[in-house]
């Protein structure tokens, strides 16, 4: 078992997976380093989410290796999981997955209660993270009171709040109109770099021409394309490291 | 679901059977009217609890995870009430069946296969069976579940008013039109954390004070009404049950009533002497328990976040609330089923050996039918919760939520849902039988 490069926060080798027999990733190899925002591009089903999945411990991948800092997380149990995807990890969904009864600041606030903080510290961090993303009027809304782009922000208040080592975003623009993308993607990417997240971003295939794949590429540090499952070209290793054009443009 | 429809075919079976043992009766005496139609009406307490868990059925059968792929098949909201019609009647007439032929069998009317025959005399096994009759009374059952279920699938959707919160498209006028100001949000984070220091710092900002550059707090219409709002039934329970439990000793106490020990019984077996007034009381404070039962689900689960509530609380708290005004009714039902046991016992349970029978094997049944009815709605709507609740259950698992977490949240909703009904049910319970208690002391 290889170990992994010093400076790599994440770092996985050969990844397989497989939804009931069908491949989704086959070898797929990476490492991301300290503070870097790489975005992964595809087309559907070339293998971004599984991918994302794998990293962030919520799939077991069939063969491969996984490791987060010093840690191994393709050995970890189900429990150990969680509690590293609880208190390293944050992800963002292409839907904003809220809990419905909850109330916007509560779900902001939910990982970290879920962590043990205690309520106070907890509100006054989620409100603190609503107000930065423009959405502090509807801390007291419920979800279904909340149109789509106000629930995706409050769904990365969320990731932002319990301060991940990691963000992963599963394609977070998706459900959002140009504008509303736009504004979403930015935030995501000052907050990262502003605290120093490292940040797996999922975007939608190059070809189609989209606004958010416009801000992925001049924002991020680097590039993986996945395309049916496997590396488009190889850009994995890390010392071929990309343009790092760090430039917000704003 | 097959055990759903298992349970609404045996509870429609045990009605069928009920009602045609009420016939039975009602040809062995003759000369009895009055008491058997108050049998017959007695049947009705089965009768509302086997329509009412074809509803519970009808509603989760047709569920948001069955409805989506119906409508790809073509069978639209429109059709759905025709289905669960179909369904409900399907599953009760083979109850009825059933029924008939155990009823048969009993009386004796089928030879050569063991039990026959053994309870020809409480059945009225000695005359023939009128087949009209019979055929009529086993219709009841089916005719109304498929009504109740069609009516209650087709009043669904706008009645209780659940789309799931995550897929509700928005349509304030905001979700269309670009907004005015879209690039200046990125550059508080890196600025400052203050929000009022960005506001003064862009000007952009600072042009929309109270909401932002983010969509103005239009809100599609209804949406926050129908999760935040407590159910309004509680009020009304409350007068009905208060209406219910005066009514009674009212009545009772008047002079009019002459009730002497053995004419106490207003239930099948000796009945002469039941005013109306008990039973109309009876049969509001059990109205008002079933209306009551949302609002009670709900302010339980009001009393569970109270405070500043820990992760536990605050998620059994709020999704007790969320699901009020599905399980509430059979909450409701429940707490009059049992509260009703409560009274019954209360009033029966210490009657002198000399005292005629009170509680026959027919009593038997149908009390036992009206618990396991009461008892599968519960259950079913409990399903139904869990269906309708698994994104957000999912959701709480992708944060990291333990399994642990999950579990205990329900076992506190659960523990405290039966601490808040026990003095309730107690309560009503003793207030119901005491006027009509006091009598017999």
């Amino acid at each position: 078992m290889a170990a992994p490069p010093d400076d790599d926060v994440l770092w996985a080798r050969e990844l397989h997976y497989a939804y009931d027999g069908s491949p989704a990733l086959q070898g797929v190899t990476l490492g991301v380093r300290e503070r870097e925002i790489v975005t992964v591009t595809g087309p559907r089903g070339s293998g971004k989410t599984t991918l994302l999945g794998c990293l962030s411990g919520r799939l077991a991948p069939k063969s491969g290796e996984i490791w987060f800092n010093s840690l191994p997380v393709h050995t970890l149990g189900r429990q150990s999981r969680e509690r590293l995807r609880r208190d390293r990890f944050g992800w963002i969904g292409s839907e904003p997955q809220l809990v419905p009864e909850l109330t916007a600041w509560e779900n902001a606030a939910l990982p970290l209660l879920l962590n043990g903080a205690r309520q106070r510290t907890a509100r006054s961090s989620a409100t603190e993270w609503l107000e930065r993303l423009d959405i502090a009027d509807c801390a007291r809304k419920r979800p279904a009171a909340l149109v789509q782009s106000q629930r995706q922000r409050v769904a990365i208040a969320r990731a932002l709040a319990s301060r991940p080592a990691v963000l992963f975003a599963d394609e977070p623009t998706a459900p959002l109109h140009r504008t509303d993308r736009l504004h979403a993607l930015r935030t995501l990417v000052s907050a990262a770099r502003s605290h120093g997240i490292t940040m797996l971003l999922a975007t939608h295939d190059p070809a189609a021409g989209a606004t958010d794949e416009v801000v992925g590429t001049s924002v991020a540090d680097r590039r993986i394309s996945l395309v049916d499952g496997r590396h488009a070209r190889p850009t994995g290793a890390p010392d071929t490291k990309g343009s790092a054009t760090c430039s917000l443009f704003v | 679901m097959l055990l759903r429809r298992l349970l609404l075919v045996g509870a429609s079976g045990g009605v069928g059977f009920l009602l045609l043992s009420a016939l039975g009766y009602a040809l062995e005496h003759p000369e009895a009217t009055g008491d058997a139609r108050i049998r017959l009406l007695w049947c009705l307490v089965p009768l509302a609890a086997t329509v009412h868990l074809a509803a519970a059925v009808a509603r989760t059968e047709t569920g948001a995870r069955a409805m989506s792929g119906l409508d790809a098949a073509g069978i639209g909201p429109a059709r759905l009430p025709a289905l669960a019609a179909v369904s409900a009647t399907l599953s009760s007439l083979l109850g009825s069946a059933l029924g008939l032929l155990v009823f048969l069998l009993l009386r004796g009317d089928v030879h050569g296969v063991p039990y026959s025959g053994v309870a020809s005399e409480l059945l009225g096994g000695q005359r023939p069976m009128p087949t009209a009759a019979a055929l009529t009374l086993l219709c009841v059952t089916p005719l109304s579940a498929a009504c109740v279920s069609a009516l209650t699938v087709r009043t669904a959707p706008t009645r209780r008013g659940v789309p799931a919160p995550a897929r509700t498209e928005p349509t304030g006028p905001e979700a269309a039109s670009p907004r005015a100001v879209p690039d200046t949000a990125a550059q508080p984070v890196r600025q400052t954390r203050a929000a009022g220091a960005v506001r003064s710092a862009y000007p952009g900002t600072a042009g929309a004070p109270e909401h932002g550059p983010g969509p103005a707090p239009s809100e599609p219409a209804g949406a926050r009404r129908q999760s935040v709002t407590a159910p309004a039934g509680l009020p009304w329970g409350t007068a009905l049950v208060a209406t219910g439990v005066a009514l009674v000793a009212f009545t009772h106490s008047g002079p009019s009533s002459a009730l002497r020990g053995d004419e106490l019984l207003p239930l099948p077996g000796t009945l002469d002497g039941s005013p109306p007034g008990v039973l109309l009381g009876w049969l509001l404070t059990a109205c008002g328990l079933v209306l009551a039962g949302p609002g009670l689900t709900y302010l339980c689960g009001r009393l569970i976040g109270l405070g500043r509530p820990g992760v536990l609380r605050l998620l059994a708290g709020r999704t007790l609330q969320e699901e009020a005004r599905r399980i509430g009714p059979p909450v409701g039902a429940m707490c009059a089923v049992a509260s009703g046991g409560l009274a019954a016992l209360e009033l029966y349970g210490d009657l002198p050996a000399g005292e005629p029978r009170v509680f026959g094997p027919l009593t038997a049944l149908g009390a036992g039918l009206v618990l396991c009815c009461v008892a599968a709605s519960l259950l079913t709507a409990t399903g139904e919760c869990r269906t309708a609740r698994t994104a957000a259950t999912d959701t709480l698992r992708h944060i990291g939520a333990p399994r642990s977490l999950l579990r205990r949240a329900a076992a506190v909703r659960g523990v405290s849902l039966v601490a808040l009904l026990v003095p309730v049910i107690w309560a009503v319970g003793t207030l119901a039988a005491l006027p009509l208690r006091s009598t017999v002391g």
